[in-house]
């Protein structure tokens, strides 16, 4: 009927998406779309060239949130009955052992995929000018997903979260000068305790993701500012001299204007002031260069979520994330092992406090914050950069090994125990 | 884009769709319906027809659950042990069967998991037993839940568990104090006992460490105390008792049951015998204690140990300051006491020590509370192997006199002794006589040594 | 391609994306209620027939609950919470009504509303006899101001 085509035109309020227009008014026109551009370079959607890491890691977050509120109506941060809620989600709560494990397995990939991003975005040498700052909101952000991820451990209180988090913030306490106070602040107390558990909650549901989407607005933000992702232009046909975009309506009409190209594709209002829509004109081969987000962009991109959704719906199908016992400040699990993301700090402190507890770490962040402001060379060429990403695949090959070692070759004590010999179990 | 995409995303949709099927139903079909379903049809079979038959096949699945703030535990057993309280359930297979003889503990008000053991808070078979890894708290076996009224009933007599009693009964007179400190009592030597019942729950694994310690505790410095299967089982039971219950005032308030035992001790402690007499024996100033509870309510018989003047004003019974417990024991002992009993009260009483018999009895009895026996012997023999010590045993204290005066013995009990021998090789802690000045006053140590001196043996030859 | 299949695989995926959406908001509902109650429990026992008196009700404080034992027609359980705002209302054998403290409200024999702010009756709970011979009370089964358990 009509009444319910002018419901539904007064919600949607673009032409039909069989048009050119439709399709841009889609993106343009929507709150929760117009981040992207009408239109994207066609090299940006290649799979090989992105993985879509960065997409994943943001849906990964986003089911994060969404499993977290969920399970935050049947969670209390309060020392006993944490850990029986905890259980009343095992047993008793509909979904609960699913949503509970789709959340923590949605964790461990989310600190796998941010670093994987991180590898691709220097691989592709996308943090070099003018990108450098959105490189360093990035290694921000990969703070601020350790950060979730740490706090968001303790909050099962049981053995595991209880000792990760001790070891955890022992290993912060050997900062120089703050090290001590910092950890105290954290932990609202001497040990982890009642306080520690409330301080965690809060950082871990309010503080922590409110920064965090802050941040990604930036990020994301900034992405379009640069006129999207990176592109290997060395590979692409030459590239044309500075294109001009008229204002008017050609070719009936004499354009109004002339103005240069925004890389952005954003105009000023005083462009639009006209009343008349801005037609770029553009030339066949960049027509063909860059094709319509809807469908080609959002296709894949609704394709990516869909991966990261099943597969984790998957994973946490078959299987469940663990519960040991009740967290017991009195009995030390031997060896007790800090979140699998900071194993390889605790095998460096396991050498040297100072060394590996504080100024290797720091160095580490410092480091990275630094790679596009160090890195003069303004070429994004592999072949050109082979210093740059040989020194980097160093640094991941060293930190995925000083975290295998610190999984599957630390037995009780700290000891050296390839995982392939069994330990007896010590008398009670 | 071609059709591939999507296609794709079609078949990642249908994919989704199917996973959010899958885990809705792992949600909806936890293996505690099928218990209930089961259950139900047991229950439509005694209904007389077909409609009650229908509406009890139709009661919707739901877990049960009892909350004991109480005793800080939840308890969903019954969700699939739902015959517990219906007797007609008597001959159901488990786990629909009735639990008969539950007496006062009914499952409302006591839960299953504070007597059985085993994980409340679950609601699937092996981990609601208990089975599972990190749940240090399982299923007890039928040869041991009796040991768990213990961890209430603390105090006096328990009916039906006389392993408890005699269990608490070795631990007191065997020496397990000397190494051993309970409720903060004891010695330092092995590991305090207090909470023993929390941390050690495998029965299996207390019974053999009662019958040989150095064989499930490689190198510990425990003898071996030759006790047979019952004795290591009552220490069993006395030990899985042994927990830290952090209970509700209802729960404080009833567990002390009212046993005559303990009547009879309160009515020696209070000397009553004094004034009253039992089916003629004893005293006359008061009434005979005979039969009197068939002849008031319990509520008098309260009322009279708690306020004699109220029910006959100017008597002479002093007023005794018992709470409610020790108050429900005595009326108990006064059901069942007889003349005969008022004869051995008697008896007792008739036994007027001399001072130096009570330093005696009082040394005696420090001897067994405080552990000495552990390593001396309940006999004084010594024997107990202690590589520490000259000779490689714990001296026997029977010849103590000959070598030693009476004040310098006290020294030694005083100080204690740093070990002569010093080997490496030996039980670690080190086992030496400790030193007892915190612990005993002067006068229970002069006490200690009159009693020692009391069992000396004289020497065949003296020097 | 032409856009007709476009639209069929696209839509359809669409399609079975939005039941697993439908499926989701269901399940999503489902979780929200919850399976137990941190509470006392709605049903509960409250004891053997033979210790309840005839003639006026006895008074449960911790349930609150009247229980009514007739010598003809058996027992009968009310709700002692007034349906105004909640207050325990009292009983009078004086005069055979309900009376609540807070507002004034008056509630006859049979829980209906005489006088006062009250906007509806008291509820009368079903009481069944369970098979260990005790009365059992579902607060959660309200029935009408006439039913009766004949023991």
């Amino acid at each position: 009927m009509n009444l319910i085509r002018e419901i539904w035109q007064s919600i949607v309020r673009r032409d039909p998406l069989s048009t050119d227009k439709g399709k841009s008014e889609l993106v343009f026109l929507n709150v929760w779309l117009h981040i992207h551009p009408a239109k994207v370079k066609k090299e940006n959607l290649r799979f090989r060239y992105t993985f879509y890491l960065g997409f994943i890691t943001f849906f990964l977050f986003m089911i994060l949130v969404t499993t977290g509120i969920a399970l935050m109506c049947y969670y209390r941060p309060f020392p006993p009955q944490a850990y029986q809620d905890m259980k009343d989600l095992q047993f008793v709560v509909f979904m609960g052992p699913f949503l509970r494990s789709m959340h923590r397995w949605a964790a461990h990939a989310m600190v796998v995929c941010v670093f994987l991003h991180m590898c691709r975005v220097f691989y592709s040498g996308s943090y070099k000018k003018p990108r450098q700052f959105n490189w360093v909101i990035g290694v921000l952000l990969l703070l601020l997903t350790l950060g979730l991820s740490f706090t968001g451990y303790l909050l099962p209180w049981d053995q595991l979260a209880y000792w990760a988090i001790t070891v955890g913030t022992n290993i912060g306490s050997y900062a120089p000068l703050v090290g001590g106070q910092v950890r105290e602040l954290l932990l609202g107390g001497h040990t982890v305790g009642e306080a520690a558990l409330i301080r965690f909650y809060v950082l871990h549901v309010a503080v922590l993701p409110s920064l965090m989407i802050l941040l990604t607005v930036v990020h994301f933000w900034r992405i379009r500012k640069d006129g999207g992702l990176s592109r290997p232009t060395w590979r692409l046909k030459p590239s044309r001299p500075e294109a001009l975009v008229t204002i008017g309506a050609p070719p009936e009409t004499a354009p109004l204007k002339t103005v240069p190209a925004s890389k952005d594709k954003t105009y000023g209002l005083m462009e639009v002031v006209t009343g008349k829509p801005i037609f770029e004109t553009i030339t066949p081969e960049e027509e063909e260069d860059a094709v319509f987000s809807y469908p080609y962009a959002f296709f894949r991109e609704a394709i990516a979520l869909m991966v990261t959704v099943t597969g984790i719906m998957a994973i946490s199908l078959f299987f469940h994330a663990p519960l040991e016992a009740l967290a017991n400040p009195a009995k030390t699990p031997n060896p007790a092992k800090a979140p699998w993301y900071f194993l390889g700090l605790q095998e460096l402190v396991s050498h040297s406090a100072l060394l590996g507890g504080v100024v290797a770490p720091a160095l580490m962040v410092l480091a990275l914050l630094a790679i596009p402001y160090f890195d003069r060379n303004p070429s994004r060429r592999p072949s050109d950069r082979k210093w740059a990403i040989w020194l980097f695949t160093i640094f991941v090959v060293v930190n995925l090994v000083l975290i295998v070692i610190g999984t599957f070759f630390r037995g009780p004590g700290w000891a050296f125990v390839p995982p392939w010999v069994h330990v007896v179990a010590g008398a009670e | 884009m071609g059709r591939r995409l999507p296609q794709i995303f079609f078949a990642l949709s249908m994919l989704a769709l199917a996973l959010i099927v899958a885990a809705v139903w792992q949600a909806s079909t936890p293996s505690w319906k099928n218990y209930q379903h089961s259950f139900l049809q047991l229950e439509a079979q005694e209904e007389p027809n077909a409609v009650t038959k229908a509406a009890v096949l139709a009661t919707p699945p739901q877990i049960h659950q009892t909350l004991l703030p109480g005793l800080q535990r939840v308890d969903r057993c019954t969700t699939c042990h739902l015959g517990v309280d219906d007797p007609t359930m008597k001959n159901a297979p488990e786990p629909f069967r009735y639990h008969a003889g539950l007496g006062p503990h009914i499952p409302s008000k006591f839960g299953c998991t504070i007597c059985h053991g085993g994980q409340g808070l679950a609601t699937d078979k092996d981990d609601a037993h208990g089975k599972v890894q990190f749940w240090d708290t399982p299923l007890l076996s039928k040869d041991y839940i009796r040991a768990s009224c213990g961890r209430c009933h603390k105090e006096g007599d328990v009916p039906g568990v006389p392993e408890l009693t005699e269990g608490r009964r070795l631990f007191e007179t065997q020496g397990c104090r000397g190494c051993h400190k309970l409720n903060g009592v004891g010695g330092s030597i092995g590991p305090d006992l207090t909470e023993e019942g929390a941390s050690h729950r495998s029965p299996d694994w207390l019974e053999r460490h009662f019958l040989a310690p150095n064989v499930v505790s490689a190198g510990s410095a425990m003898p071996n105390f030759h006790f047979d299967r019952e004795q290591a089982r009552a220490l069993t039971y006395y030990m899985l008792s042994l927990t830290n219950e952090e209970m509700g005032s209802y729960y404080s308030s009833v567990r002390l049951i009212p046993s005559p035992e303990y009547g009879r001790q309160l009515f020696v402690a209070k000397d009553c015998i004094v004034c009253h007499a039992i089916g003629g024996t004893g005293a006359k100033a008061g009434p005979d204690l005979l039969g009197v509870t068939k002849r008031h309510s319990p509520e008098w018989l309260d009322e009279q140990l708690v306020n004699p003047q109220l029910v006959y004003p100017g008597s002479s019974m002093p007023e005794y300051d018992l709470e409610t417990n020790a108050r429900k024991a005595l009326v108990a002992f006064m059901s069942s006491a007889t003349a005969q009993d008022a004869q051995n009260i008697l008896a007792h009483r008739g036994n007027a020590l001399t001072p130096a018999d009570v330093a005696i009895e009082a040394g005696k009895r420090d001897f067994a509370r405080f552990g000495c026996a552990g390593c001396h012997g309940t006999e004084l023999q010594g024997g107990v192997p202690n590589p520490n010590a000259q000779g490689g045993q714990v001296p026997s204290l029977l010849h103590v006199s000959d070598d030693y005066t009476k004040d310098e013995v006290i020294e030694i009990i005083r100080n204690g002794k740093v070990p002569p021998l010093d080997k490496a090789s030996g039980p670690t802690p080190p086992l030496y006589m400790p030193s007892w000045k915190h612990l005993l006053s002067d006068e229970d140590i002069h006490q200690l040594v009159d009693f020692l001196w009391s069992k000396q043996e004289k020497a065949k030859d003296a020097w | 391609m032409n856009r007709r299949d476009f639209f069929s695989w696209g839509t359809a995926g669409m399609v079975a994306l939005g039941s697993g959406v439908a499926v989701s908001l269901g399940a999503v509902v489902r979780f929200l209620v919850p399976s137990v109650f941190y509470e006392p429990p709605q049903t509960f026992k409250i004891g053997n027939p033979a210790d309840f008196p005839f003639g006026p009700p006895t008074f449960l404080a911790d349930e609150k609950i009247f229980v009514f034992r007739d010598r003809e027609k058996g027992f009968a359980v009310a709700s002692a919470v007034c349906t105004h705002l909640g207050c325990t209302v009292g009983y009078f054998q004086s005069d055979q009504r309900f009376h609540c403290p807070c507002h004034g409200s008056v509630f006859a024999a049979n829980g209906a509303v005489q006088h006062g702010p009250a906007p509806k009756a008291l509820n009368w709970f079903e009481v069944t006899m369970t098979r260990d011979g005790q009365l059992r009370v579902d607060k959660d089964k309200v029935v009408p101001s006439n039913y009766r358990l004949m023991v």
